[in-house]
């Protein structure tokens, strides 16, 4: 409507030929700002997609040498061959459930505290989230150290209330824990998020359960829950999408054997020795269309179920 | 007018003459040496570069030393990139991956035109650079002497009532059983330990009369009844004397013997394998422990004493991380190769340059008249023994397919360790896997 009343305008009106040929072409101005995404999403995902995808179907070793095409032989040896493959699997699968809700529990919890207001907060917010600009590399050492059975803090802790320490990294049992223990370090990109989410919930609400007598956890349990769910649906999402693609920290933190019977051998490390250790690029590309289509499937699944549960303001339920 | 013609002309004056450099460099030919030849080593090797360019002054050497860090991904796309480094360092199992993708330029021609005697390698270091029959490198330094000795700590031996080092099993037990103690969090003070891993499990297995592989490299022999002995006295001395193959990962959690924060230096360790590099880490981290002789010496790997065809042994090539030499990539121009060539040739054969650079670090060449240099005994307070260490050393034949094989060996026998497997078990199971990988890859090769 806007539109047509300025284009009845213009018509009106003698105009500057450039403006004329502007406006005409107004369409190209959009196409002009998406390009450098555009580009970039045809260049670093669609092609490399696309190339994973063909040589998935390949016997592809390394190098400017033409594969040879052997059809779904790589998933078929995937399936009824590999037992590295269903370990792997187990393992991450174990990994995201326990990582996730914890990571998003942690995240949650410390964003509440830091909502509060309190002096010197901004210096607290900055301390919370220094974590997660560490490098996953350096992180992963200093758990290295954390979780060492003789020297290691968290021992010495247990030690000094009489109990016995825990073999993090050398039992099987614990390799994962150990892993899930290292992955709540990084919460600090999930608490700026959840944070930024708990400022934009208007003040009223809170106000209007005061008045009704409600207390922290009546204002917790039916304003802020609620209000936050599609940004807990987000973290959720990037966090299930980052626990698939778990990789550095195990590299460095257990090797690329996976540890112990291989409790630590996640999905992305068993792509990395086939593909960096074996050579073997086709079966490493097979195996990385399985992940996008486990991580697709969990996404469109979440996607699926988030009506129940997340709460857009102005949906009409 | 005139200014402007005499301004133009001095332009093209300066041009001129700076002109006159860049044709001359264009002679030089640039090769880019990728290494992991560390820090401590760089001015070692910036001397030997520095050594073989006044030799060769159309060469350049340009030492492009990378981080341990990522070297899989490193080594695999700079090889195979259409601007590949002009020479590279491998290992062998490496060598033998990208040779067999015709990564690699052969090196027998260079070798027939400039009339190197190849005789001059120990046998075994110059034939595990040979891939079907064709030769891509030349070693440097040893890939024997990784495996057949150990370090022990006099003092502690001495206090445990040892006077001389343990020749057999049955004696190594008997030290450790005196020397390691343990407690709450594993153990505190250790003998040593016997290896829990693939690798070592074949290394013993040399000890023990057995072998990892037929000769013709095409039939798993690990699991034979040597192989099984080999592994239930591993696993009995773990679980026994050390108190289980979590206590050894414990112990040697963080530590690393070449940045000098080891138990074997703080006297909680009294004896521990070596590889020869061993020598320059122990001197350049506690000089004072180098030179005082009667805190430590050198040891051959123990052999089964109950068993009379065992004897010390070490083995060559079968680790994934030995057998290192410079190898060529194709992707290079000719010029670029054969340049390449000659540096290798310096770097594998001079004794201005492997000799120089391996006995600046006490340690071996693969060039046998390097080590016959009287100063090494100077150097090396232990020279007879490094060099009875690599006589000692068994070449072990292998194929492309190695990283995959050693990882089921290595994932059979932890689960061993943990009791999941008995040793037989283990032992079977990972020699069917992988001869089903190794049927794969001969097939292909036989066509």
């Amino acid at each position: 409507m806007a539109n047509a009343r300025i284009l009845a305008q213009s018509e009106g009106r003698a105009r500057p030929r450039l403006s004329d040929f502007w406006f005409k072409h107004r369409s190209w101005i959009g196409f002009v700002f998406i390009a450098p995404w555009f580009l970039s999403f045809l260049l670093f995902d669609l092609m490399p997609f696309t190339a994973n995808l063909y040589l998935s179907f390949t016997d592809y070793s390394i190098g400017p040498v033409q594969p040879n095409w052997i059809g779904l032989d790589n998933y078929i040896e995937i399936f009824t061959e590999d037992e590295i493959f269903s370990k792997s699997v187990g393992n991450t699968l174990y990994y995201m459930v326990f990582s996730v809700p914890l990571g998003l529990a942690v995240a949650f919890a410390v964003a509440l505290l830091l909502n509060t207001r309190v002096r010197g907060m901004p210096l607290f917010r900055t301390i919370y989230y220094l974590p997660a600009i560490v490098p996953v590399v350096a992180a992963a050492i200093i758990f290295s150290g954390l979780l060492n059975t003789r020297y290691g803090v968290i021992n010495q802790l247990l030690m000094a209330f009489g109990l016995d320490p825990v073999r993090w990294l050398s039992r099987p049992e614990w390799i994962k824990p150990s892993l899930i223990i290292m992955s709540l370090w990084g919460f600090g990109a999930q608490m700026v998020i959840f944070l930024a989410g708990l400022q934009s919930i208007p003040q009223e609400l809170y106000e209007a359960v005061a008045i009704d007598g409600g207390n922290g956890w009546h204002r917790l349990r039916n304003i802020t829950i609620p209000l936050m769910t599609p940004t807990i649906f987000f973290n959720l999402i990037i966090g299930i999408i980052g626990s698939f693609q778990v990789f550095t920290q195990v590299f460095v933190l257990i090797d690329s054997d996976g540890g112990p019977l291989q409790a630590g051998l996640v999905f992305m490390m068993n792509i990395y020795n086939n593909a960096f250790r074996y050579f073997r690029k086709g079966y490493a590309a097979a195996l990385s269309v399985i992940l996008f289509l486990i991580i697709m499937v969990f996404t469109l699944i979440m996607l699926r179920t988030s009506n129940r549960w997340v709460f857009y303001a102005g949906d009409e339920e | 007018m005139k200014k402007s013609f005499s301004l133009l002309l001095l332009l093209v004056v300066v041009l001129a003459l700076s002109l006159v450099p860049a044709a001359a460099q264009d002679d030089v030919i640039e090769i880019h040496f990728m290494n992991w030849w560390d820090a401590s080593r760089e001015p070692l090797m910036l001397d030997l570069i520095a050594r073989f360019e006044a030799e060769n002054p159309g060469i350049k050497v340009i030492n492009e030393i990378q981080p341990w860090d990522n070297r899989n991904e490193l080594v695999s796309t700079a090889i195979s990139s259409s601007t590949p480094p002009s020479i590279i360092m491998t290992n062998r199992l490496e060598t033998f991956q990208f040779a067999g993708l015709g990564l690699l330029t052969p090196i027998d021609d260079f070798i027939a035109q400039s009339g190197l005697d190849l005789s001059v390698f120990y046998e075994g270091e110059i034939g595990n650079q040979y891939f079907q029959g064709q030769l891509y490198a030349l070693p440097m330094p040893t890939a024997g002497g990784l495996t057949g000795m150990y370090f022990y700590n006099k003092q502690m031996l001495a206090e445990a009532g040892f006077e001389n080092p343990p020749q057999t099993w049955q004696e190594l037990r008997a030290v450790a059983e005196a020397i390691t103690i343990g407690d709450a969090a594993g153990v505190e003070t250790l003998g040593v330990n016997v290896g829990t891993s693939g690798e070592e499990f074949v290394s013993w297995l040399y000890t023990n009369g057995g072998k990892f592989v037929s000769d013709d490299g095409r039939t798993l022999e690990f699991n034979s009844p040597h192989g099984i002995e080999t592994l239930e006295w591993m696993l009995s001395f773990t679980n026994d004397v050390n108190g289980g193959v979590e206590n050894m990962t414990d112990f040697f959690q963080g530590s690393d013997f070449t940045a000098g924060d080891h138990p074997f230096y703080t006297n909680e360790l009294a004896i521990m394998g070596i590889n020869t590099s061993n020598f320059g880490h122990l001197n350049a981290n506690d000089p004072e422990m180098y030179a005082d002789t009667d805190r430590w010496g050198v040891m051959l790997r123990p052999y089964n004493g109950d068993n009379p065809d065992a004897k010390h042994a070490g083995v060559v090539g079968y680790s994934p991380v030995g057998g290192w030499g410079y190898t060529i990539p194709t992707a290079n121009s000719p010029e670029v190769i054969e340049a390449a060539y000659k540096f290798a040739e310096f770097l594998g054969s001079s004794p201005e340059g492997g000799c120089v650079f391996l006995f600046a670090q006490s340690r071996p060449s693969p060039v046998k008249s390097c080590n016959e240099d009287p100063a090494y005994y100077e150097a090396n307070p232990y020279w007879d023994t490094v060099l009875e260490g690599l006589s000692i050393d068994v070449a072990v034949p292998i194929t492309p397919v190695q990283g995959q094989i050693a990882d089921i060996l290595n994932a059979k026998i932890e689960e061993a360790f943990f009791g999941v497997l008995t040793a037989e078990d283990a032992l079977n199971e990972a020699a069917a896997e992988g001869q089903a990988i190794l049927d794969t890859y001969w097939s292909s090769v036989d066509g």
